[in-house]
């Protein structure tokens, strides 16, 4: 759960400097108020949890079937966090992450009270290296409550990031902080890397 | 204010460098001799003798030359390798191994270094407990101790702690002197930030797991003072994360661009000693009228505390260690150390003397016991 938490919290960053520029006009342009923001940030947040539900479900569904010789369970999580971990590095050192945005097609919904729905889903879909070393770690869970337990923990992670939104404006050094935090999701592909190579040397799962 | 000390620029005065020194030649005096005047073993008595003297002489050189980062380097250096003899032969007697064990661990026999305080704070805040397993009031590198020397450090040097009393600071600098040119020259400067994101990731997880992550897992220094016992998978892979970060950022890159790098890419106190510069009053300023904007601070500064931006502006940022690395290439002497709240340009000897005195006294008291020690075990062993 620990781990899951702290990929959340790291990789939030990457996902608010991806999407950040497409959905802050969004939440922010049509409010007047910090209410109104916080109201569009609630919908966009519980969209995204009950998703994470939907996926955690599916991915521990699947990891049943699909690690179920004891050769698959030891050695592919290993490869696969390993894989995703590298990708996650690589994500958090590219500098052209910000046009990469999955949610960019929302300028074209009528809309507007559905557009933090849509942000809800597209961010969390947006399968980024973070969320598929999740869905790895979700897929190799013994039971369908662990799965979803760290799902919730990486979404209580990453959602700490989009809490400071309403008050965006008025925060100083923002860039500073988005840029530690975008250096700490590298350091999060660097855990992912280690325990995977853990996991592949010496076969022990989520050990 | 006395504007006549900035007429004449520091050093070449022989009799103005032994007056300065006197104070310093009494005060090691008594912390190196420890106040006894008596000793039985002549090869402790050579080696305090020596110690005390190259203290002396490094101090009286600095005066003398007016030149600072090269003989604070000196002893910087030798304070690395001797504290990491020190520590690893004690640990040897201790232990006949430089590895621990879990028993080590439960009975609270682990050294204590500066590096574990980022991690302590939120556990001791929530928990009352401290996460590390040593000895609060023990003999041998307690807890208690080393956090009020770093306390002392940090507020009084700020970021100064870095290059006048960290024990591991030396390693990467003295690496980072082995080659004349840079052969990496280029390198981003986002890269400064990273031991923010390191303190952020190992606050975070040492507060979750209660346990002090970083030394478990990334602490390049395992590779020269001590390590986990490798007795299984997890353990030889945190021996191999130890030795690549220390080859890699200690040993590798400092030779390769001549910077600091495990100081300025990793270390989590740097970051919280680059905090704790905004309290420190030494700082080290820039005199725009008397700068050429050659550049050169830039190029030479280890930790890039200096940008061509901020030269232009006279600025020096946070991360400065105070080093004087760039105050001695400044062909202009417009970069010096100095005083907040005392203009740039004025008062240059007086606020560089004082620094000096505070920061290498605080370096000749730390450093002396391990240096003596090491000394006193090559003495022993030659002779």
């Amino acid at each position: 759960m620990i781990d899951s938490f702290i990929l959340g919290l790291s990789s939030g960053s990457a996902c608010l400097v991806t999407c950040g520029m497409v959905m802050f006009p969004y939440l922010m342009a049509e409010a007047s108020s910090v209410k109104k923001i916080a109201i569009d940030l609630s919908v966009f947040l519980i969209t995204r949890l009950l998703v994470y539900f939907i996926l955690a479900t599916v991915a521990w569904y699947f990891g049943q079937s699909v690690f179920s010789s004891d050769l698959l369970r030891n050695y592919v999580p290993g490869i696969l966090y390993i894989a995703f971990a590298v990708m996650l590095i690589w994500y958090s050192l590219d500098k052209n992450r910000k046009k990469d945005c999955p949610a960019s097609f929302i300028s074209k919904i009528d809309n507007k009270k559905l557009i933090p729905l849509f942000l809800g889903i597209v961010n969390t879909l947006g399968f980024c290296p973070a969320l598929l070393i999740i869905l790895t770690k979700s897929a190799t869970q013994g039971s369908l409550m662990k799965s979803w337990i760290s799902f919730l923990a990486f979404f209580a992670g990453s959602t700490l990031w989009f809490f400071p939104v309403p008050l965006a404006g008025k925060i100083r050094k923002k860039q500073v902080i988005v840029t530690i935090g975008i250096l700490a999701t590298g350091i999060a592909g660097a855990i992912f890397i280690i325990k995977g190579v853990i996991i592949l040397t010496g076969g022990i799962i989520n050990g | 204010m006395d504007n006549t000390l900035t007429a004449k620029p520091a050093g070449k005065s022989l009799g103005k460098a032994l007056l300065y020194t006197l104070p310093m030649f009494l005060i090691t005096f008594v912390f190196i001799t420890g106040g006894r005047l008596s000793f039985t073993d002549p090869a402790e008595v050579l080696a305090i003798f020596l110690v005390f003297l190259g203290m002396n002489v490094l101090y009286f050189l600095m005066h003398y030359t007016g030149e600072t980062d090269k003989f604070r380097a000196v002893l910087f250096i030798i304070f690395a390798v001797s504290l990491s003899f020190t520590l690893i032969k004690n640990i040897v007697d201790m232990r006949s191994s430089m590895s621990f064990s879990q028993a080590d661990i439960v009975e609270c026999r682990i050294p204590f270094c500066h590096l574990v305080i980022p991690m302590m704070i939120i556990p001791a805040a929530f928990t009352k407990s401290i996460i590390f397993p040593g000895t609060i009031l023990g003999n041998f590198a307690n807890i208690s101790s080393m956090i009020v020397l770093w306390l002392a450090a940090t507020i009084v040097l700020g970021r100064g702690f870095c290059s006048w009393g960290c024990f591991y600071g030396g390693w990467d600098d003295g690496f980072s002197r082995l080659r004349k040119k840079p052969v990496i020259r280029k390198i981003s400067d986002t890269w400064k930030w990273m031991p923010f994101a390191v303190l952020f990731m190992v606050a975070l997880t040492a507060a979750l797991t209660l346990v002090p992550t970083y030394c478990d897992w990334i602490c390049p220094f395992k590779a020269v003072t001590e390590f986990e016992q490798v007795t299984n998978v997890e353990s030889a892979v945190k021996a191999g994360v130890f030795i690549s970060l220390f080859g890699g950022l200690v040993v590798v890159l400092p030779a390769m661009t001549r910077k600091r790098t495990q100081c300025s890419f990793l270390c989590p106190l740097g970051a919280i000693n680059t905090v704790s510069n905004k309290v420190t009053p030494f700082i080290i300023k820039i005199d725009k009228t008397a700068c050429s904007e050659c550049l050169k601070c830039v190029a030479a500064c280890p930790l890039f505390a200096l940008t061509p931006e901020g030269v232009k502006a006279g600025t020096v940022s946070v991360f400065c260690s105070k080093c004087g690395k760039c105050v001695d290439v400044c062909e202009n002497k417009a970069i010096h150390f100095g005083i907040k709240g005392i203009p740039p340009g004025t008062m240059k000897n007086f606020t560089r003397n004082l620094f000096l005195f505070v920061s290498f006294l605080f370096i000749a008291v730390f450093s002396a016991g391990s240096i003596v020690f090491t000394v006193k075990s090559i003495l022993d062993f030659v002779i």
